[in-house]
C-alpha cells in the first residue's frame, strides 16, 4: 500500500464558509416591525393627547397623575441591560464563556426585572381601561412594548442556550449578535415611551 | 506527522449546508415542507382562490353603483360589506399574497440561494396567511368585517386581518433576507438581479406600512373588545374600514407596484437579447420609488383633524416626485431595447401593459393632487381626493401590479409549475387584461372629474346620466376581467395537463433561476455558474459565442 506524506496545504480541509448572517438580518427586519408597531400607537396616544389637552380636558382621569419613578427605574434597568448584553456579546466573540454566561444571566435578571416594574404599575396605576380613550391607550403602547420585551428575553435566553451547547462561540456568535440588536431596539423603542408617556405625561 | 492515502473531503459548499432535505411525498409534501417553491405556489394557489371571491364583489358592487340615485334609496344588505371587502380581500388576501407566492419561488433561484431564509417561517406564514383569509370570509359570512353589523363578526374580522397582516411581514422577511444574506459568493448587492432587488425594496416598505397598519389594527381590536360596537378610542366599528383603506390611497397605494418594476426590468433585456442599461442607476431609481411609497405618514389621523396631511407639501411633493424614477426607468428600458432587438414575447407584452398602467395611475395620482383642479359640477366644485379619480388612481396601480403578477407567472411558469404556458392564449390574455383595466379604470377617472363620490350611493346632483354611462362602462370592463382571470386559469390547467417539458432556459434568460432545472430540484442547484456580472448566464453565452468564433 503506497502511503505518502501528505502537505499540510493539500490535506488540510477547506475552512468553512463564513456563516451567512441570515439570523442577523432577520433580527433587524424583526425588530424594524415589531418597533413600528409599538411607535404606532405610541404615536396614536400622543396625538389624542394633545387633542385633550388642546380641549383643556384632562386626558386620563380627574385628578390622576402618573408616577414617574415605575417608568425612571425601568428606564435605568433596561440601560443597565444595554452594557449586560454587549458585554455578553464581547464575551462570546472571545471565546470567553465564563463571562458571557454571566453577562446573559444579568441581562435577563434586568429584563425579568423590567417586567415586573411594569406589572407593579399596572397594579399601582388603579386607571381604568376604557374610562378614557388615553387610558386606554397608555396600557395598550406599554402592553405592545412588554411583549416586545418578552420576546427579547425569549430571544437571548434560546442563544444563551445555543451558545451553553457550544454552538454560538467566536466568530459564529452571530446569534446573540441577533438577540442583542432586538434587545438595542426594544430598549430606544421604551426610550420613546419614556419620554413621550411619563417625562412629558 | 499524519500520513493518509487520500485527502479528508472538503468541507461543503454554503449551499450544501443550508439546502433543505429531500421533501416527504404525498401531503406531507405540502403539510410539511419547508421548501420554497412548495410554499410559493401554495401562496399563488391560495391568493387565486381570494381572487374569485374579490372579483364577485367587485363586480356585484360596480353593478349596484350604475345607478347612484336607486342605491341610496334602497340599498341591499351585505353591501357595505361588500364594498369593503372587494378591496380588503383584493389587495390583502390576492395581490399581496400573489407577489409574496411569485417572489418566494423565484427569489432564492434568482440570487442562487439552495432555499429560502427561515424556510419553515416561511411555511409558517403560508398557513398562517390560509388560516387568517379564511376567518376573514368567515367573519364577512357572519355579517362581521369592516363596516358589518355583528359585533363579534367586526372583532373576529379585526382580529383574523391582524393574522393575514402578521403572516405577510413574516413572508416578507424571509424574502428581504433571502435577497440580503443568502447570496453566493460573486454576487454583490450591486449585482443583484433587478427583480430580487425590487422584491428587497417591496419588503423594505412592506415592513414599514405593514407594521404601522397592525398597530393601527391592533388599537382597532382593543378598541372594539372593550369598547363595544362604538368603541372608545377609535370611533369602533364604523371608523374600522377608514383605519384599513389608507393602503389604497397614495402614496401607500403605489408600494404594490413595486415589484412591477423589478418585473419589467428583468423581462426587457432578456427578451432585447441585451445587458440592461445602466443597471445601477436602475436600482437606485427602484430604490427611490420604494422610499417614496412609504407611506403610513399619509393615513387618517386618530385626532380631530382626519386628514392634516392632504394638500400639504410633502403629500403633493410625494406625489408628483414618485412619477420620476418611473420616468428614469422606462428611459433605462427604452434604451436597453434600443440596444438590442425586442421580440414581442408574452411576457414583454405584460410588462408593457403593466408598465403603461402603472404610468397612467401614477400621472392620475399627480393630477389628483393638484388642489386648484376641482370636480366640474354645478357652483364650487370639491377637491377631487375622496371622488372616483382616488378609486381610479388605486385601480390602475393595483390592477397594473395584477398584470405584472400574472406576467411574472407567464414568465416564470417553467420554474413555478414545471411547464410553460401557449403563448397564443397568454399574449390574449394580456390584451383582455388590458382592454378590461382601461375599461374598469378610466371611466372613473372621468366621473371623479364630475363629481362622482368614491363611496357609492351618494346622489351626485350634476351629471347623473353622464355619471351612470361610465358606470356601465366600469361594469363591462369588470366582466372583461373577470374573463381575463378565467381565461389565465384556464390557459395554466391546460399546461399542467401538458407534457411538453419547457427546458431548463425556454426565455435564453440573463439571471440564475435559468441555470437549473424546470422545475428545480429541491437544493435548487447542482452548481453554480460563475457570477461576474448582474448577468451571469448572459456572460456564459456570450463566452461561449465568442470561443466558439
Amino acid at each position: 500500500m503506497a502511503t505518502a506524506v501528505a502537505s499540510p496545504l493539500v490535506t488540510a480541509p477547506r475552512p468553512l464558509p463564513r456563516r451567512p448572517r441570515v439570523l442577523f438580518t432577520g433580527a433587524a427586519f424583526g425588530a424594524a416591525a415589531s418597533a413600528l408597531l409599538v411607535l404606532t400607537t405610541l404615536a396614536v396616544y400622543l396625538q389624542l393627547r394633545a387633542d385633550a389637552l388642546a380641549s383643556g380636558a384632562t386626558h386620563l382621569a380627574d385628578d390622576f397623575l402618573l408616577p414617574l419613578t415605575p417608568g425612571g427605574m425601568g428606564m435605568v434597568t433596561l440601560s443597565m441591560s444595554l452594557v449586560s448584553v454587549s458585554w455578553a456579546v464581547w464575551a462570546l466573540r472571545r471565546d470567553d464563556r465564563p463571562h458571557a454566561y454571566l453577562a446573559l444571566g444579568l441581562t435577563l435578571l434586568l429584563g425579568v426585572a423590567f417586567v415586573n416594574s411594569t406589572v407593579y404599575l399596572y397594579q399601582q396605576l388603579s386607571l381604568p381601561l376604557t374610562g378614557s380613550a388615553t387610558g386606554g391607550l397608555l396600557y395598550i403602547v406599554t402592553g405592545s412594548h412588554l411583549v416586545m420585551v418578552v420576546v427579547g428575553l425569549v430571544f437571548i435566553m434560546v442563544m444563551g442556550f445555543q451558545s451553553l451547547g457550544g454552538q454560538l462561540t467566536g466568530r459564529d456568535a452571530e446569534g446573540m449578535s441577533a438577540a442583542a440588536l432586538y434587545w438595542y431596539v426594544t430598549v430606544a423603542v421604551y426610550t420613546a415611551i419614556y419620554y413621550g408617556i411619563y417625562i412629558t405625561k | 506527522m499524519t500520513v493518509t492515502e487520500d485527502a479528508p473531503a472538503a468541507a461543503p459548499a454554503s449551499s450544501e449546508l443550508t439546502a433543505p432535505a429531500p421533501a416527504a411525498p404525498g401531503l406531507a409534501l405540502i403539510l410539511g415542507s419547508g421548501d420554497h417553491k412548495v410554499v410559493g405556489r401554495l401562496w399563488i394557489l391560495a391568493a387565486f382562490v381570494h381572487l374569485a371571491l374579490a372579483g364577485a364583489a367587485a363586480i356585484w358592487v360596480a353593478v349596484l353603483r350604475v345607478d347612484a340615485q336607486q342605491l341610496a334609496s334602497d340599498t341591499p344588505d351585505f353591501f357595505a360589506q361588500a364594498f369593503t371587502f372587494r378591496s380588503i380581500a383584493g389587495a390583502f388576501l390576492f395581490l399581496l399574497p400573489l407577489t409574496v407566492g411569485v417572489a418566494t419561488v423565484v427569489i432564492p433561484l434568482q440570487v442562487g440561494a439552495a432555499t429560502i431564509a427561515f424556510p419553515r417561517a416561511a411555511a409558517a406564514a403560508a398557513w398562517t396567511y390560509l388560516l387568517g383569509g379564511g376567518l376573514v370570509v368567515s367573519a364577512y359570512a357572519i355579517d362581521g368585517g369592516a363596516l358589518g353589523d355583528d359585533t363579534d363578526g367586526v372583532r373576529l374580522f379585526t382580529l383574523a386581518f391582524l393574522l393575514v397582516l402578521v403572516a405577510l411581514v413574516v413572508a416578507w422577511i424571509c424574502i428581504g433576507t433571502t435577497v440580503i444574506a443568502l447570496r453566493p459568493p460573486g454576487m454583490s448587492l450591486r449585482r443583484v438581479p433587478l427583480f430580487a432587488w425590487s422584491s428587497l425594496v417591496a419588503a423594505t416598505v412592506w415592513v414599514l406600512n405593514l407594521s404601522v397598519l397592525s398597530g393601527v389594527v391592533l388599537i382597532a381590536y382593543i378598541d372594539l373588545r372593550y369598547g363595544g360596537p362604538s368603541g372608545f378610542i377609535g370611533g369602533g366599528a364604523a371608523s374600522l374600514y377608514t383605519r384599513i383603506s389608507w393602503m389604497f390611497g397614495q402614496p401607500a397605494v403605489y408600494a404594490f407596484a413595486i415589484p412591477v418594476l423589478g418585473f419589467i426590468a428583468s423581462v426587457v433585456p432578456v427578451f432585447s437579447g441585451t445587458r440592461h442599461v445602466q443597471h445601477r442607476l436602475a436600482m437606485v431609481l427602484i430604490g427611490a420609488y420604494g422610499a417614496l411609497a412609504v407611506g403610513a405618514w399619509a393615513m387618517p389621523a386618530f385626532g380631530s383633524d382626519a386628514t392634516p396631511w392632504l394638500y400639504e407639501a410633502p403629500w403633493v411633493a410625494a406625489s408628483f416626485a414618485i412619477v420620476v424614477p418611473f420616468l428614469g426607468l422606462l428611459g433605462l428600458w427604452a434604451l436597453t431595447a434600443r440596444q438590442g432587438t425586442p421580440k414581442l414575447a408574452s411576457p414583454l407584452l405584460y410588462a408593457a401593459v403593466s408598465g403603461v398602467m402603472l404610468l397612467v395611475g401614477l400621472l392620475a395620482g399627480a393630477l389628483q393632487a393638484i388642489e386648484p383642479i376641482t370636480t366640474l359640477v354645478d357652483g364650487d366644485g370639491a377637491s377631487l381626493y375622496g371622488t372616483t379619480v382616488t378609486t381610479s388612481v388605486a385601480s390602475y396601480v393595483v390592477l397594473a401590479a395584477v398584470i405584472a403578477g400574472l406576467g411574472g407567472l407567464v414568465y416564470w411558469a417553467p420554474k413555478v409549475i414545471g411547464r410553460s404556458v401557449t403563448e397564443t392564449g397568454a399574449r390574449l390574455v394580456a390584451l383582455l387584461l388590458l382592454a378590461g383595466t382601461v375599461l374598469w379604470s378610466f371611466p372613473d377617472l372621468i366621473s371623479g372629474l364630475l363629481g362622482q363620490p368614491a363611496v357609492p350611493g351618494t346622489v351626485t346632483t350634476d351629471n347623473v346620466d353622464a355619471i351612470k354611462a361610465l358606470n356601465t362602462v366600469s361594469v363591462i370592463g369588470g366582466i372583461v376581467l373577470a374573463l381575463a382571470a378565467v381565461a389565465f386559469l384556464a390557459l395554466f390547467v391546460a399546461a399542467l395537463r401538458s407534457r411538453d417539458e419547457p427546458g431548463d432556459d425556454p426565455w435564453s434568460g440573463h439571471t440564475l433561476e435559468w441555470a437549473t432545472s424546470s422545475p428545480p430540484p429541491v437544493g435548487n442547484f447542482p452548481c453554480l455558474p460563475v457570477i461576474e456580472s448582474e448577468a451571469p448566464l448572459y456572460d456564459a453565452r456570450h463566452q461561449l459565442e465568442e470561443a466558439t468564433a
